[in-house]
């Protein structure tokens, strides 16, 4: 996957460049607006990976110009502007990702992965925590080798727990990813679903977190 | 203290006092001269008088006269020809001509000596006590009112400046009125030419400290800001070591935990920035804490799950009037701390709760605790434990007084105490109560 980094610190955008490379990624970089403008003109990347504090033109009207010009490229947002608004004011004007600095290799990494799968199409993703594998492309899930059925819901609600293996999910979050809005949902649906779920599967594999929400330990 | 009102009144008194008394004494001095002048010219006009009487006389004869104040003596020669009943037989005086003084008759006398015609003297005399009683009564009716009229012009001058001071006492009235953190300009309509120099002065100087707050307010934050970048380039640079060095290398971790620390500290300063109570109004809106705490105790679990503690939130929903941001930061703090400082395999409670018609968050753990001499002094920015099961951690030392701004912008009561379920710490947050009107 081609990226196009823009990053005016010299020394950041080297290390970037190494790093991103060493990920499989190819990095074309450039340290102003104007080559920004001018890279996107000449060859559109697969993704952006914007820097905002640049010196000459404000990274939002860049953005804003590329958004113009070309609305599918992916844009990943670096900005040492953490506060909130400037969260909401990053994404507003069109980008899809947003990283404050200083931010973690591995989760820029992770990110642009994640950019990567949507782009192509043909892409099996398989979580294995456990005995427990899940192939999200397939929607099948193994325990032990064995393969079993679970109903959507169910299989949505694992889904959901296994990608986000080692965070707790509060019950508000699990339940507006398994309904949509409007739906009416039983006080107790979510305990029914996951108490089905952990009959299926290996003992203590859902952890609760009491008065917090539920939890896969990551293995 | 010193009042400008009370030494001037004071020193004008005592400056008009003198005056008043020197001017008296004065007029004392010269209306008796005066007197004295008069009355000379009248004891002239009596011994001229007398000189048309005794023209003819010969013989000496004590004429009777009626008071005995008064003297006299008519020579020719030096034979007497007469003389009051209250004069001596002898001269009174020396035949010189002129005024003096001599004593007969048990008394002092203002006597007159002039020649007559041929070689006839005549003197009279007048008793000085009287005389000097009567000019001094005279002078005295004239002066002493002005001394009894003393007290009222006191009264009239502290009144007086009391008015003239009255634009003074205005202006410090107004400047007294300033709230601490008011450092706009001051206004007085038409100022009196002695205060012009002084609010100008004031307002340059309010002008000066505001830009130099503004910049103050605000350095900390640029200064946080500016750090973000290099602490991204040491990242990056570290993460790309990472793959070239042998896994566990040690000097790679300390870098990678040095980064780490100095990445928190920079998050602090901001935060602590963001919260200030002086410089932020605060997004107040409706919200519910519990769902609210699950948020942000989910977020927080990975870090004790590292550590092995039971984290657990329980309560019920609580509707209040908050910041929303805020109390995220609030409580990620507060739970940041419990994680810290509350060994592996300890517990840490999450209570939400209404007491009393007031939101009650409750942070419980099973760690040390904070003793109560400690307990003031944890709310102090760098402030950190100094006992030796805490020193131990790394922590910015801010998290609590990031807490503390934060109470302090809802209007809020921070109380830290034992847990009685847990016997650690348990730090007590009771919000205002309100689900449906605004705080402030």
């Amino acid at each position: 996957m081609r990226i196009l980094l823009v990053e005016d610190d010299a020394s950041l955008a080297a290390g970037l460049q190494d790093a991103l490379g060493r990920e499989g990624f190819v990095v074309n970089h450039v340290a102003c607006g104007q080559q920004a403008l001018a890279a996107v003109r000449a060859e559109t990347p697969d993704i952006m990976v914007l820097d905002l504090g640049l010196p000459d033109i404000d990274g939002l009207q860049l953005l804003a110009q590329v958004r113009q010009r070309d609305e599918h490229v992916p844009v990943m947002v670096l900005t040492a502007r953490g506060g909130l608004d400037d969260k909401i004011a990053g994404l507003d004007s069109g980008a899809d990702d947003y990283l404050a600095k200083p931010f973690d290799m591995m989760e820029l990494a992770a990110r642009l992965r994640v950019f990567e799968r949507r782009l192509s199409s043909a892409v099996t993703s398989i979580i294995i925590i456990g005995e427990v594998e899940l192939d999200t492309s397939a929607h099948s899930v193994q325990v032990a080798g064995e393969k079993i059925d679970l109903p959507r819901r169910e299989y949505m609600l694992l889904k959901t727990l296994m990608e986000s293996a080692g965070k707790v999910l509060t019950r508000e979050s699990l339940e507006n990813r398994l309904y949509s809005w409007g739906e009416e949902v039983a006080s107790n649906a979510l305990e029914v679903h996951i108490h089905h779920l952990r009959k299926k599967l290996p003992d203590n594999h859902i952890k609760t977190v009491r008065g917090i929400g539920y939890t896969v330990a990551r293995k | 203290m010193n009042s400008i009102r009370s030494s001037l009144v004071t020193m004008l008194i005592a400056a008009f006092s003198l005056v008043t008394f020197l001017a008296a004494l004065n007029g004392y001095l010269s209306s008796m001269a005066e007197a004295e002048r008069l009355m000379d010219t009248q004891l002239l006009h009596a011994g001229q008088l007398l000189l048309g009487f005794g023209q003819k006389e010969d013989s000496v004869v004590a004429v009777q006269y009626g008071g005995d104040e008064f003297a006299y003596q008519l020579w020719r020669g030096d034979r007497l020809i007469f003389r009051s009943s209250t004069a001596p037989e002898e001269p009174i005086n020396d035949l010189v001509s002129g005024f003096r003084y001599s004593n007969f008759a048990g008394y002092r006398w203002r006597t007159l000596t002039q020649p007559g015609q041929g070689d006839s003297w005549y003197i009279v005399a007048e008793r000085a006590d009287l005389r000097h009683m009567l000019a001094e009564n005279v002078v005295l009716e004239s002066i002493l009112p002005l001394l009894l009229w003393l007290p009222v012009s006191a009264i009239l001058i502290w009144v007086l400046v009391g008015l003239g001071l009255r634009p003074l006492r205005d202006l410090s009235a107004q400047i007294n009125l300033k709230r601490s953190d008011d450092l706009d300009a001051v206004h007085y309509d038409d100022p009196p030419a002695e205060l012009v120099q002084l609010i100008d002065s004031t307002n340059s100087l309010l002008a000066r400290l505001s830009a130099a707050f503004e910049r103050e307010k605000h350095f900390a934050a640029h200064a946080a800001h500016e750090l973000r970048t290099p602490l991204s380039v040491l990242k990056v640079h570290l993460h790309n070591l990472a793959g070239e060095l042998p896994a566990g290398h040690s000097g790679l971790a300390h870098a990678n935990a040095g980064v780490a620390r100095m990445h928190h500290l920079v998050e602090q300063i901001l935060d602590l920035n963001r919260t200030n109570p002086e410089i932020i109004k605060g997004n107040f809106r409706r919200l519910e804490l519990h769902s609210l705490a699950q948020r942000v105790t989910a977020a927080a679990w990975p870090a004790f799950s590292r550590k092995q503690q039971d984290l657990s939130l329980n309560g019920e929903p609580v509707q209040m009037y908050g910041d929303e941001m805020m109390l995220e930061i609030l409580l990620q703090n507060l739970l940041d701390n419990a994680n810290k400082y509350t060994p592996e395999g300890g517990n840490i409670a999450v209570t939400v709760s209404l007491v009393e018609g007031k939101p009650r968050l409750v942070i419980e753990d099973s760690g040390p605790g904070v003793s109560p001499e400690d307990q003031a002094l944890v709310f102090q920015r760098f402030y950190r434990a100094s006992d030796h099961a805490a020193s131990s951690q790394t922590g910015s030392g801010l998290g609590l007084a990031i807490v503390q701004h934060i109470v302090q912008l809802h209007n809020a009561e921070i109380h830290l105490g034992s847990s009685e379920i847990l016997s650690g710490l348990a730090v007590t947050i009771d919000f205002e109560p309100g689900g449906s009107e605004a705080v402030q």
